[in-house]
């Protein structure tokens, strides 16, 4: 079987398996999926910009932020359409994404790093003092779930869990599929080759500096559409969402899972809320084992468990040597 | 008048940890090429190991600050030698999410050692107290770390300018491969300064303990991140520039707190934000 | 003779206290395959950064085709129509020979823009692709990467990057360094071949002698910033001052053609 059609197998496999969790499974283990979609959208986004453009930012977070509070604030303060509500959410990412990415695209390396963790903090700042719009550190509440009304047809609710469910795979189906057709465009070639080689690509004529801020902003959408969700999904918006310690999850996560492939992030999204959730019946101090797993993936695993599990498939699949 | 002059010397006071930890930052980045991510955490085990000493073995304060911090080089060593060094050849990336790796194990193990809740350290005989700063009283442990800043600044430039093992420092910051080749031990040199740095951080910590009143896991957070503020204006490898920012951030961060408490945060980050698209290499740094 | 393709103006350059380039005044007709030659350090590669755009300029200005292109930052000339191959390899390492030359070509047809096109939908671009790799001997490699290729295809592939950029103008610095003499001959031939396909013209920065005086028409000879000589390879071999600084290897070699 070719390549391409056991991938899209696998991935109707999982889609199936996605649609069945709640129907089969609790409450408890739906939020949990709800979560990993949230995380893995968040991810597989962020990738797009480090593991396929080379460019490592600390400050996602604020673009997650964006997207929770401006589903918030319009939800609030305007109508509680759903789908609307994650349109705002996602063009306030996308509008600070520009800004913030205008500003830090044109520093590369460590500068760029720093510059955007430090944009981040100001987003987090700014959140959490600005009390009176934001509601501070006691986060935006009153975020309502209100039905989906088509063109006054249908009225689509989504208050109820397994409902909204289906809202959020429907985004998570949605952005793994544009994932995967931005990398295997053009386009993704050309960011691909500004991580190889950023020099080289100039002399080929690719306008480096522009296809970086796309990327930035792009990896900024999904960002803000997994805040929007997560906004609907906890029914508040909360500062921390920007901090730095919430902007190093996609990392974590991109990294645990492989940085070079799209499911790796996915993977690693699955493993990290895993791993939390089982640890955390043991121990507060679950992040202390993640910290290890981090080096050892560093030192040893930089495929991530993706990169580690097609190597080793490849090496069992491969003719006998001798 | 008295307010603003009771603001700046808080500000120099604040400023002056921020230094120690900005200090250690930067010697480590300028001859590793490293951002250690984890060294606020080294401040705050330091802090917590400078309080272990006082409290539970009873010894002096300045027994707590002599031997707090040599702990805290231990975990230096250990980070450097076993880890860090074998990433010293992989991409940006790997190295800062070493560094942040341990930020999430030794924030952890301090709540595991110590408890997650905050500590209070018992208060200082010698050199507690306040003294009038012109009408109002002004601690003098705060007056005593304001010398103490100038006083290691110093310290480093002699090591650095004055001494041949300062000398072989500057060269393999400026050039590692040249300084190998010409017969420095590349290898224990980067772990000799690490461990240095380290123990800069870890000063900072245990200087800390009088001063924060209370000790909390999450101390390491927030001064990383002032750290790196102040590293980036100053200049990324310059400790000329670290000094300086530290100086310029702890007073404006005095300033917010006392005048504009909502945006204190933001004014620092602005700023940094400011400098680096005005002038990219910080005030200090050499062009890029 | 008409508008010469590119030529500069008083272009100089200095690190610090070294100078690097004088008050260059240079011109590049088009279709004439010209060397650059000259001792270690005289600013061969000095001179292409600078008119490639990777070195900005401290004095002079560079016009092509009549514009002024000083301040023109690099994925611009590009745009126009100049471009480089560089002495290190320089390619993109992990990705395959054939997406390596797909970038450039890419970026040329204006097609990088496109997100959700599937690349392995886009036949024209591919067909492309495969003419360039059939154009430096490299199709048979398409889809090895480029880090599993021996040092003479690294090189060959250095210079189908450049190639594939369809420059009008194309440097090519020190494309043979490193190659067996099999692997030279191989690319000399495509050189030469493509020169005479008229649609690049070729400036190559060359150590080697041979390959200078066996590929150019016109040879300029750099000696510390400065042009010493431009010519036919008969005037540079027949100038005394040539003869002066190359004094010792060189100049036997110089003297060798003469027997040709």
């Amino acid at each position: 079987m070719k390549a391409e059609t056991r991938n899209a197998v696998a991935a109707g496999a999982v889609l199936l398996a996605l649609c069945a969790v709640p129907f089969i499974t609790g409450k408890f283990t739906a939020y949990l999926t709800i979560r990993i979609m949230l995380l893995g959208i968040f991810a597989v986004g962020y990738n797009l910009l480090l593991g396929q453009t080379g460019l490592l930012s600390f400050g996602h977070g604020a673009f997650y932020a964006a997207g929770a509070y401006g589903l918030g604030l319009f939800g609030v303060h305007v109508s509680t359409h759903p789908l609307l509500g994650v349109a705002v959410g996602v063009a306030a990412a996308v509008l600070l994404a520009l800004l913030v990415g205008y500003l830090c695209v044109r520093h590369t390396e460590i500068y760029f790093a720093m510059l955007t963790l430090a944009c981040g903090m100001m987003v987090f700042s700014l959140v959490w003092n600005a009390r009176e719009i934001t509601g501070g550190d006691d986060g935006l509440i009153g975020i309502v779930r209100a039905p989906i009304t088509l063109f006054g047809l249908a009225d689509i609710p989504i208050a109820r869990e397994n409902h909204f469910y289906f809202f959020v795979l429907f985004f998570f189906a949605l952005s793994v599929w544009a994932a995967h057709r931005i990398r295997r465009s053009p386009f993704g070639l050309a960011l691909a080759g500004i991580r190889e080689n950023a020099r080289r690509s100039e002399f080929a004529g690719v306008p480096v500096r522009r296809y970086r801020l796309a990327a930035f902003v792009l990896s900024g959408a999904f960002a803000g559409l997994a805040g929007a969700l997560e906004a609907l999904l906890e029914s508040n918006a909360r500062p921390f969402m920007a901090h730095w310690t919430h902007s190093a999850e996609p990392v974590l996560v991109s990294l645990l899972g492989g940085l070079s492939s799209l499911t790796g992030p996915l993977v690693g999204g699955a493993i990290f809320v895993a791993m939390r959730e089982i640890i955390q019946r043991f121990t507060e101090n679950w992040m202390l084992w993640f910290g290890i797993l981090l080096l050892v993936i560093i030192l040893g695993f930089r495929g991530g468990v993706v990169g580690t599990v097609s190597a080793l498939f490849r090496k069992a699949t491969a003719p006998g040597e001798g | 008048m008295q307010s603003y002059v009771h603001v700046i010397l808080a500000g120099l006071s604040s400023g002056m940890f921020i230094w120690l930890v900005a200090s250690g930052l930067t010697l480590i980045f300028g001859v590793l090429g490293v951002l250690n991510f984890a060294h606020g955490s080294f401040y705050m085990l330091g802090a917590y190991c400078s309080f272990t000493v006082l409290k539970y073995l009873g010894a002096g304060y300045w027994a707590g600050l002599l031997l707090g911090p040599v702990g805290v080089c231990a975990a230096g060593f250990v980070v450097e030698r076993f880890f860090l060094r074998h990433v010293y050849r992989l991409a940006l990336p790997y190295q800062l999410l070493l560094t942040f790796a341990f930020v999430l194990i030794f924030d952890n193990l301090v709540k595991i050692v110590w408890g997650g809740g905050a500590l209070s350290p018992p208060t200082l005989s010698f050199l507690g107290g306040t003294i009038p700063i012109l009408g109002r009283n002004f601690p003098v442990y705060n007056l005593f770390i304001i010398a103490v800043g100038p006083a290691v600044a110093l310290l480093l430039w002699a090591l650095l300018e004055k001494t041949w093992y300062g000398r072989i420092i500057r060269a393999s910051s400026s050039d590692r491969e040249m300084a190998a080749s010409l017969g420095v031990r590349v290898p224990a040199l980067f772990t000799g300064v690490f461990v240095f740095g380290t123990w800069l951080g870890a000063l900072g910590g245990g200087l800390a303990v009088p001063y924060v009143g209370l000790l909390t896991p999450g101390m390491g957070e927030t001064i990383i991140i002032e750290a790196f503020i102040v590293a980036v204006i100053g200049g990324l490898g310059s400790l000329k520039g670290a000094f300086v920012g530290a100086l310029v951030i702890g007073v404006l961060s005095a300033f917010g707190t006392r005048f504009f408490p909502a945006f204190d945060m933001f004014l620092i980050f602005i700023l940094m934000a400011g400098v680096l698209l005005l002038r990219p290499q910080g005030l200090f740094g050499a062009a890029r | 003779m008409g508008e010469p393709l590119l030529s500069t103006e008083k272009l100089s350059n200095h690190f610090g206290k070294v100078c690097t380039a004088l008050d260059l005044d240079l011109r590049f007709e088009p279709g004439v395959l010209t060397s650059i030659i000259g001792p270690n350090g005289a600013g061969k590669s000095t001179l292409i950064n600078l008119l490639t755009g990777h070195l900005p300029v401290q004095a002079g200005k560079i016009r092509f085709q009549g514009r002024d292109i000083t301040r023109l930052p690099i994925h611009e000339r590009v745009r126009m129509g100049i471009c480089r191959s560089f002495q290190v390899v320089n390619v993109f390492p992990e990705l395959t020979v054939a997406q390596n030359v797909m970038i450039p070509v890419l970026a040329r047809t204006g097609r990088a823009w496109r997100p959700i096109r599937r690349l392995s939908r886009e036949t024209a671009l591919m067909q492309e692709t495969e003419a360039f790799l059939e154009k430096v001997s490299l199709l048979p490699e398409r889809d090895t990467p480029a880090t599993a290729l021996s040092h003479g295809d690294l090189r060959l592939l250095e210079v189908g990057v450049a190639l594939a950029a369809a420059p009008t103008l194309l440097f090519l610095d020190e494309p043979t360094a490193g190659m067996n003499p099999v692997e030279r001959v191989r690319l000399l031939d495509n050189i030469r071949q493509l020169a005479r396909e008229g649609r690049s013209t070729f400036v190559v920065v060359e150590h080697d002698m041979d390959v200078v005086f066996s590929l150019s028409e016109r040879i300029i000879v750099l000696h510390r910033g400065e042009i010493l000589c431009d010519g036919t390879p008969e005037n540079v071999r027949a100038d005394a001052k040539v003869r002066e600084v190359y004094l010792g290897d060189d100049v036997s070699d110089l003297f060798r053609y003469r027997e040709e």
